[in-house]
């Protein structure tokens, strides 16, 4: 009975939807202005709208995990076709949901449990993390890069092997010295870490946390960096080298495009799960938008030399060349091909084949040259 | 070792200028814990006024916000005699509920001009010292002591409580908003909601610690960026969780507010004052 009404007030809400546009909701677990992780998604909610005039969409920010229930009932009552859940706490909050507005589609950012009509979708940065890592190879002095890093889960943990891959591909004898600041949102730590690793000797910086403070902190002392999730030039227009920026609009404007085609059906999402990468463009290499490295770097990586398969090439052009081999619809080309070992020398990625999707999305040991405690790490 | 002194006095310092401002409000026997809202809303003022006119003009709006925050604390606190500290988390969760509201388009712009951190770590030494020179050596620091144990005293010599408490409160928050322009000025040059992450509560904590005295404070929150600026330092070259690592601090505090034992608050803090009870 509390299902049938339910679902006609869920039809009822539908009928008063506004004619037939197709509303979209957003549920943030931040403040949409964090330059982070809130915010770009935010960004490709509008570019979304933007690129399709039968979209319409609402968002409500700032959403503890508690409370998701409570803000997915009201998206439903005001006539939400399709709910985006932005946050890998929503989780249970959402599948409950699901239940009870069985003709709703939702989709899970980060999740990893889908039903009829829940999908999952992740757009990742490990690619661009190994190319960065690359560039930071080639303009550390000291061999120590920093990495200043939020919480020591699978995402983050394939960041840094990334990155750590990438540094060592260019300078095989480099450490990369990782911090933990237990925090996605916190610039005092953010900042201390940074310092910490500046006295002990790091000279270029990576990080996964939600704020420009490590390349604001690194560009005092003269230290190179790269962005994170949105364009960071603007901090330090003459020290971050490049970064990760996150196109959240690709995946949101495909989905809805399916969903309007009729192709997504609150029925078949099951096995609907976004793992996007480069070549979706759904993440891009980029001191900003556009401009995959910082011009006044350039010469620096054209002059700095690795070996590849025994012949010297400069860093700049394998750099160029592995993001076109990454871009390409078949990429010729994987950070996480092995034969790679861990840090203690067990095989992790046997020759001959790439990290499957669930090699990665488990990812718990440390690369080699990752220095530091490592919460997790497999004996 | 001297990286470790350095961002022990860097770091410290907004801690010690927003605990010399809660300090001066509880010597005065009111209870601050706005202190977090009005330093979010007082680093808010001076990124904006700094964009606009310059970064000199940003740290006196934030002492000027943060002194009017202490004034609007004091309306509730004082004129009308509220539970201090129902008040004063009021006034914390308002300061940051604002401070997000109207910072929205200042996020994620950088600061053209930032101040030295320098500059702001000799302001707090120096202003420690005057605190305690202020509260030692005044009449009106005499006086402002007295309202924080025995008020009645004040009222009869013809002094307003009242008055006194406000000036406290008020001096007390220019203090607190001078910490929030130097995160937003100097220490993290750009805005960002909720980026005081809590130092207001360790402010809090740090007049505890402090034992009420301002020449301690400056010890404690020094002592205080020692921990915080180590937690990242020895974090992976001991084999000690980092997660433990980041409750070091903290559980410091509570080992020397154990041991220090002695310490005692000013005996009418927290009581509203009125005449003939």
């Amino acid at each position: 009975m509390r299902r049938l009404v339910l679902g006609v007030l869920a039809a009822l809400g539908l009928a008063l939807g506004q004619g037939d546009k197709l509303k979209a909701c957003f549920i943030y677990v931040g403040p949409v202005g964090d330059a982070g992780w809130t915010y770009a998604h935010d960004v490709g909610r509008k570019k979304a709208e933007a690129a399709l005039p039968w979209l319409e969409t609402r968002y409500v920010e700032s959403v503890p995990e508690a409370q998701v229930v409570p803000v997915i009932d009201r998206f439903v009552r005001e006539g939400c076709r399709v709910i985006f859940a932005t946050s890998f706490g929503y989780m249970d909050g959402v599948l409950e949901a699901a239940k009870k507005y069985p003709d709703v589609i939702f989709a899970h950012a980060t999740g990893i449990k889908r039903a009829p009509n829940v999908a999952t979708y992740m757009a990742d940065f490990y690619q661009v993390y190994y190319l960065n890592g690359l560039a930071a190879g080639a303009l550390t002095k000291t061999g120590k890069v920093g990495y200043v890093a939020a919480f020591p889960i699978p995402e983050v943990k394939r960041h840094i092997n990334a990155f750590a891959l990438g540094v060592r591909a260019v300078r095989p004898d480099a450490q990369v010295l990782v911090r933990w600041i237990n925090a996605w949102y916190d610039p005092a730590k953010a900042r201390e870490a940074t310092e910490a690793l500046l006295a002990q000797g790091a000279d270029v910086f990576a990080f996964t946390e939600d704020t420009p403070t490590v390349i604001q902190t690194a560009a005092r002392k003269g230290a190179y960096s790269f962005g994170h999730y949105t364009p960071m030039l603007k901090f330090a227009p003459d020290h971050v080298v490049s970064g990760q920026i996150v196109h959240w609009e690709v995946i949101y404007i495909d989905f809805l495009k399916k969903v309007k085609e009729g192709v997504y059906t609150p029925k078949n999402l099951e096995n609907v799960d976004y793992f996007w990468l480069l070549q979706h463009g759904a993440v891009e290499m980029g001191t900003d938008y556009g401009v995959p490295i910082n011009p006044k770097h350039v010469p620096l990586l054209k002059a700095a030399q690795m070996s590849v398969e025994g012949k010297k090439v400069p860093v700049y052009d394998r750099i160029m060349s592995l993001l076109g081999a990454m871009k390409r619809p078949n990429p010729t080309f994987d950070p996480f091909t092995g034969p790679i070992k861990d840090r203690k020398g067990v095989v992790r990625i046997p020759a001959g084949r790439k990290a499957t999707l669930n090699e990665l999305l488990t990812m718990e040991w440390a690369a080699p040259g990752v220095v530091g405690d490592w919460p997790g790490e497999p004996r | 070792m001297e990286e470790a002194l350095l961002r022990a006095v860097l770091f410290g310092t907004p801690i010690l200028l927003a605990g010399l401002g809660a300090l001066l409000a509880e010597r005065s026997g009111v209870v601050n814990l706005g202190v977090e809202g009005m330093m979010a809303l007082a680093a808010l003022t001076a990124f904006a006024a700094a964009q606009a006119y310059g970064p000199l003009p940003g740290v006196l709006a934030a002492f000027g916000v943060g002194a009017l925050s202490g004034l609007f604390l004091g309306l509730f606190t004082v004129t009308l005699r509220a539970n201090q500290f129902v008040a004063g988390l009021a006034v914390a969760a308002l300061g940051l509920g604002a401070s997000g509201l109207l910072g929205k388009r200042y996020e994620g712009l950088p600061l053209a001009h930032p101040l030295p951190e320098g500059g702001f770590a000799l302001l707090g030494a120096v202003l420690a010292l005057l605190v305690h020179l202020f509260l030692t050596r005044t009449r009106t620091g005499l006086f402002l002591r007295s309202a924080g144990e025995n008020p009645k005293a004040v009222d009869l010599f013809g002094v307003s409580v009242d008055g006194v408490r406000y000036l406290a409160l008020g001096l007390g928050g220019g203090l607190i908003g001078l910490a929030g322009a130097y995160l937003s000025l100097a220490y993290r040059p750009s805005w960002t909601d909720g980026m005081t992450a809590g130092l207001g509560w360790v402010a809090i904590a740090l007049v505890i610690l402090a034992a009420w005295h301002p020449l301690r404070a400056l010890l404690g929150a020094y002592f205080f960026g020692l921990l915080f600026f180590l937690q990242f330092r020895l974090q992976g070259s001991v084999p000690i969780p980092s997660e433990a690592f980041a409750a070091m601090p903290y559980l410091l505090v509570i080992l020397v507010l154990a041991l220090s034992g002695r310490s005692r608050a000013p005996k009418a803090l927290g009581q509203p004052f009125e005449r003939g009870r």
